[in-house]
């Protein structure tokens, strides 16, 4: 904004101010005119360029301050004083936005976020202490902790146990770290049922929540009243979805995996997982000697018992309250998963009993959503199907491909299977090109899910397939024939008709390699000035943290070989976009490649730095993206190379801006700003990886043979046109909708009113078996949201009305940023199909402060025909009853105008 | 081990906080009082500024509104011609729903954003036109601009700079709260009164239970019934005001209003009220007086959503003529 516009929107607020009359004659006849909503609007700008502006937008808002204490001082003609006093105003306005400029613009960067209010007030946003009792964190001084798998049991071989969680000791408390430990070793301590309620015979199975007498002297009015053990809601709705498929008798059939963890409060990892590492400790790297070999607490014996939850060794450990995660635990957690071998997950919930006992953020109720698996409803952790401390949920995770009822019935395509542990191959139903790599699992709790998941409610999970086995070969006979009856093994690169893509991985393992193939979780975080994790719920328009972690630690640095790696990344922040650069240490970009986008492999490795991503940098990165990468490390023994974060925000409300790649490297330039508290802390170097020599044979695939025009990882299943041109269109305005709803961030369908998150209310309802066409807009200037829909990828049509670039060209996806910056757009239009399991998913911003302002909307994947409801459950300490539910009038229809105007890519 | 700050060195402060453990301790769990000391969402966040309620009576926002309360607060100004009167009819709807617990453990706060035009009588005025009675746990206030301001922004209810100076910017949002377990939630007031009245009355209420919600069991749980637009329309905007029958509410009874009225005109009416108003439309005026001058607010609806909404509006009458 320069000067001019500057004084017009001055000239127009003095106008207003003017017209405002302290008593209308009538109220209700003659509404003045500042009530007006047709009346200019003074906007909030965003400036769109340099820093000098911004310096001085504080003016606005001094001035406005003043007028503000000059009208509740003076009488109803305050106006006319006012109107002398103008020039005085702006001239004092004008000097003391020079002298005391710097404290103004501090503001306007309200990272880690307060409360949104005009610059130059309180509160003025806190830095997160670097230095707590004399003891420093400083970049790149921490060691990188790399992901802990949680392990998996195989139902046949498990046997169950008699005892049941322990109960914390009191109110706001968690049960005993060693207690916890011993009881989540154990096996399961009653056998998994189709429903939650009952038996298929009609038995009543619940059993009373095993933290009951605790539960009853908290909360004093369940007096009389049941509880219950499993938090599923009961009846058919919430019944595991086709159990009698997957999960048959544990003695016929080996293809189920169980695992149990608990959600609780921070504590020393008592190495409840240490001997559950596919690995353990003696393969690879993960061996002693190995560059990721671990002994946290160096007793001798390897394993992660010892670590404390610590964002940086020399700043407290985190307390009980501060962080809730999986386990209570670091390292952060890991599923490795295998197509063909479904999963029970059995979820405790072992939080505090009193909602107070949080620091000030996060819920004790949860409900867990694995982002984009292919999971029945009931399982995919609906955010109305919460459940309570003391309780557990079992989520069932059939680890199908999709398609699995309509294509490769039989199994019998060689593409399509899971390692089968000997170097060969079990073959699975469904389609290939369905193969997914990279997920995570995180909260869903309505309401909370950005507090949630900011303390700590989120976990990786791997997927392993024929295709993306986690396994490269030690040598090149391996790679071309697979040597003995290990075609598994056999490298796609050598010959096409294998299975394995050979992505870096390792080779001492026969599937889930993961020596060179890293989880890293990016998260923006706060603390206070104790070091304890902190957070502001009364800001809805998204939080920003000031220091960036990656796997929660912050700034670290890890070491790795002079080979390829495969970095899975995931932005694991509430409101905070990345656009990341990979540089050396003279700040030129190193080459890479992605290989999968949203965990869909892609068909062709698309090479950065390309024309169409600004900075030479990897995409803009929106929260709940997962990028993965292969970087090679070739011939740079020795050197530092780093990960930076180009993209500032000023606010949670979306990203501002791309810092140049050398501004933000140059302390003299970017950092400059950010030390007067004039820039985003959030920019800049926060990973350096320290190469070591490397002296094996690296034969994982090269992703330059893979780009485009040349080999293909998994073809993009494109939906044909004639599903194109019958699909049902939708279209959904992410925004702050207009009129009288003036609620912010809410969902327009249809072209319908804006809503607010009703559990109750069915937005769409697509048919099963049908491909849709969702056009996702966005429905107002100056936000940005990364839109999430569950359980189905999408292919992007259009971005912006034009071809999609190419990491989005071909690739499925299943967060779609629409925004401001470069690399959204206001519009995505994107192809989807339904398949395999009905029941009520959702669709939501995943700037998870919007989110949980109701940015959500509840879908119906139905059977034709089908009219039967899907209630909304309502849980609580007593069990879980039902509600009604109601459908929107374009549930079934869609957007018909939409379709008429819409037109198919060639 | 239960963290205290009882060790701060002050000893009036250490008296009362052993003899709140000692209560604590004695009743053995989270007692309904105000936010833990370890809460950052206590009295130190909270300005206890002062305001003053539709009676004239003067309050404090913290000591007296919100400690150790379930609260539901929402900021209004009494010549807003838009949204606040269907908000205040909506909140109505959810405050009738929690009747006898309004007033004992929950309470609703009208914040006034235009304190010059809005003192207590004109409150009083206000509150009664929506048929909210004195003692009804209701409350209308007013303060000063700078202390509601603050307050706005300490609530997150506030957007930035832009709105300093003018009223019709201002968010319709509302917050629920439970000052003692720290729970502070943004909602709609056009949330469907039935969820709201389940989320103050049950969810954010620990001590007690409302066991007016009607919830079925599973074995009940009903079909999910398919809607017009106009019917959605009606129920999600009218319904707080107006029923479809011949019963007044807060607005007159619809039953037969497509043949009462001309058809161009309700058009005209359901498009743009205050400009029919404005123009001192007979039949407008009219409703205005009749009707308490309660405005009929300007839903910003379009020419389709008119025609929906009439055509809903015939066929339920027709349905009900039958």
């Amino acid at each position: 904004m320069n000067w001019t516009t500057y004084l017009s929107h001055w000239d127009n607020a003095k106008k207003q101010d003017r017209n405002m009359t302290g008593k209308p004659q009538n109220p209700g006849l003659n509404p003045p005119d500042s009530i007006n909503r047709s009346a200019p609007a003074m906007t909030a700008d965003k400036p769109a360029s340099s820093m000098a502006v911004a310096r001085c937008k504080g003016q606005d808002n001094v001035s406005q301050r003043q007028r503000g204490l000059f009208e509740t001082r003076l009488a109803a003609d305050t106006d006319r004083r006012n109107f002398l006093l103008d020039p005085l105003l702006f001239v004092t306005a004008v000097i003391s936005c020079y002298v005391g400029g710097t404290n103004l613009a501090h503001a306007v960067f309200n990272i880690p976020t307060e409360n949104i209010i005009p610059p130059a007030l309180e509160p003025v946003p806190v830095p997160s202490p670097l230095c707590i009792n004399g003891s420093c964190a400083t970049p790149f001084t921490a060691k990188l902790v790399l992901f802990e798998e949680f392990g998996l049991n195989k139902m046949s071989d498990s046997a169950p146990s008699a005892s049941s969680l322990p109960s914390p000791t009191g109110c706001q408390d968690t049960p005993a770290g060693q207690a916890l430990d011993s009881f989540l070793k154990a096996g399961l301590n009653s056998v998994p049922t189709r429903r939650s309620d009952k038996t298929d015979a009609g038995v009543d199975i619940s059993t009373p929540n095993p933290w009951e007498a605790q539960v009853r002297t908290c909360v004093d009015w369940l007096a009389g009243l049941p509880t219950y053990a499993d938090g599923r809601p009961g009846g058919e709705d919430f019944a595991h979805q086709r159990w009698g498929e997957f999960f048959t008798d544990s003695k016929k059939d080996n293809n189920l995996a169980w695992f149990q963890s608990a959600m609780t409060g921070a504590r020393v990892n008592g190495g409840l997982r240490d001997n559950m590492q596919l690995h353990n400790y003696q393969v690879g790297e993960f061996a002693p000697g190995g560059l990721y070999y671990l002994d946290a607490d160096g007793d001798g014996e390897p394993g992660s018992k010892g670590l404390e939850i610590k964002i940086h060794p020399n700043l407290p450990t985190q307390s009980t309250n501060s962080v809730w995660t999986f386990d209570g635990t670091l390292p952060p957690k890991l599923l490795m998963a295998c197509y063909g071998e479904s999963i029970l997950f059995r979820h405790y919930n072992a939080l505090p009993i009193d909602i107070a006992a949080n620091n000030g953020f996060g819920k004790n109720t949860i409900s867990t959503h694995e982002h984009n698996g292919h999971n029945p409803a009931e399982s995919d952790g609906f955010m109305h199907a919460y459940f309570y401390p003391g309780q557990f949920y079992d989520y069932h995770w059939p680890m199908a491909l999709a398609g699995y009822d309509s294509i490769n019935i039989g199994a019998t395509d060689a593409r399509t299977g899971a390692p089968d542990g000997q170097g060969g191959i079990t073959p699975v139903r469904g389609d290939w090109h369905e193969t997914m790599s990279t997920h995570w699992f995180h909260d869903h709790m309505l309401d909370y899910t950005a507090q949630n998941v900011y303390k700590g409610n989120a976990a990786m999970m791997n997927y392993y397939s024929a295709i993306d086995r986690g396994r490269e070969p030690a040598n090149m006979e391996e790679a071309t024939n697979g040597v003995d009856d290990k075609p598994g093994w056999a490298c796609h690169y050598a010959n096409p008709d294998n299975a394995n893509l050979c992505f870096p991985s390792g080779s001492g393992l026969d599937w889930g390699n993961r020596d060179y193939d890293m989880n890293l979780v990016v998260a923006d975080k706060a603390w206070d000035q104790n070091g304890q994790l902190k957070f502001n719920i009364f800001n809805t328009d998204g939080y920003l943290g000031d220091r960036i972690t990656v796997n929660w630690i912050y700034k670290p640095y890890v070491d790795v070989r002079a080979r390829r790696y495969r970095f899975r990344i995931l932005n694991g922040s509430v409101s905070r976009y990345y656009k990341i650069a990979i540089v050396d240490q003279t700040g030129k970009i190193v080459p890479s490649w992605m290989i999968a986008n949203d965990g869909n492999i892609m068909q062709h490795a698309v090479p950065f730095p390309n024309s169409a991503s600004a900075q030479g940098a990897w995409p803009e990165q929106g929260i709940a993206e997962r990028y993965d990468m292969i970087v090679d490390f070739k011939g740079m023994e020795g050197k530092s190379v780093y990960l930076v974060n180009l993209l500032e925000h000023k606010d949670g409300l979306g990203p501002n801006k791309v810092i140049a790649l050398s501004d933000a490297l140059d302390p003299a330039k970017y950092q400059a700003l950010v030390d007067k508290g004039n820039g985003d802390p959030g920019v800049g170097k926060f990973l350096e990886f320290r190469v070591q020599a490397y002296n094996g044979a690296d034969l994982s695939m090269n992703p330059a043979d893979y780009v485009e025009g040349k080999k293909q990882m998994i073809p993009l299943n494109k939906p044909s046109t004639a599903e194109l041109q019958n699909a049902v269109q939708r279209t959904f305005d992410f925004g702050k909708s207009n009129g009288t709803d003036l609620v912010p961030w809410t969902i327009k369908t249809d072209g319908g009113s804006g809503l607010a998150a009703d559990t109750h209310r069915v937005s769409a309802a697509p048919t099963i078996g049908k491909t849709e066409i969702w056009h996702i807009k966005l429905g107002g200037k100056g936000w940005s949201h990364p839109v999430h829909v569950h359980f189905e990828e999408g292919q992007i049509l259009y971005r912006g009305g034009k071809t999609p670039p190419p990491w989005e060209k071909y690739a499925r996806k299943d967060v779609y940023r629409v925004g401001s910056l470069p690399d959204s757009t206001e519009s995505v239009d994107m192809a989807i199909r339904f398949r395999e399991f009905a029941g009520t998913y959702v669709e939501h911003c995943h700037n998870t402060q919007h989110e949980d302002k109701a940015m959500l909307l509840r879908w119906d994947a139905e059977h034709p025909n089908q009219t039967v409801a899907i209630p909304t459950p309502m849980p609580d300490w007593d069990g879980v009853k039902y509600d009604p539910s109601v459908y929107l009038p374009t549930a079934k229809t869609g957007d018909l105008a939409a379709k008429k105007s819409f037109v198919l890519p060639k | 081990m239960m963290k205290t700050h009882c060790t701060d060195g002050n000893l009036t402060k250490l008296f009362f906080c052993t003899v709140f453990m000692g209560v604590v301790l004695t009743l053995g769990g989270s007692p309904a009082w105000a936010a833990s000391q370890s809460s950052p969402w206590g009295e130190a966040y909270f300005p206890n500024i002062e305001l003053v309620n539709q009676d004239g009576k003067t309050v404090r926002f913290y000591d007296d509104l919100i400690k150790g309360k379930v609260v539901a607060i929402n900021f209004i100004y009494t010549q807003c011609g838009d949204t606040c009167p269907l908000e205040t009819a909506s909140l109505r709807q959810v405050y009738k729903l929690l009747a006898d617990r309004m007033g004992k453990d929950i309470f609703f706060y009208s914040i006034s954003i235009d304190p010059e035009h809005d003192t207590p009588k004109v409150l009083k005025t206000y509150a009664e036109r929506f048929r909210i009675g004195s003692d009804s746990g209701w409350s209308f206030l007013t303060g000063s601009k700078a202390d509601t301001t603050l307050l706005r922004k300490k609530l997150g209810l506030f957007r930035d700079g832009v709105e300093a100076g003018k009223l019709g910017e201002h968010n319709t949002s509302f917050l629920v709260g439970n000052e003692s377990t720290g729970q502070w939630i943004k909602r709609s007031p056009f949330d469907e009164p039935k969820v709201l009245a389940w989320l103050l009355g049950r969810s954010l209420s620990h001590a007690k239970t409302d066991r007016k919600t009607e919830l079925a069991s599973y074995a009940k749980a009903q079909q999910i019934p398919r809607i017009s637009k106009g019917e959605d329309l009606f129920r999600s905007r009218c319904d707080a005001c107006h029923s479809l029958d011949d019963q007044e509410g807060l607005g007159p009874g619809l039953l037969n209003v497509t043949k009462q009225r001309d058809r161009a005109w309700l058009t005209r009416w359901l498009k743009a009220p205050d400009k029919l108003l404005a123009e001192q439309d007979p039949i407008a005026l009219e409703l205005y007086n009749r009707y308490k001058k309660i405005l009929m607010p300007n839903l910003r609806l379009s020419d389709a959503d008119v025609e929906a909404l009439i055509a809903y509006m015939e066929a339920s009458s027709k349905a009900a003529g039958q």
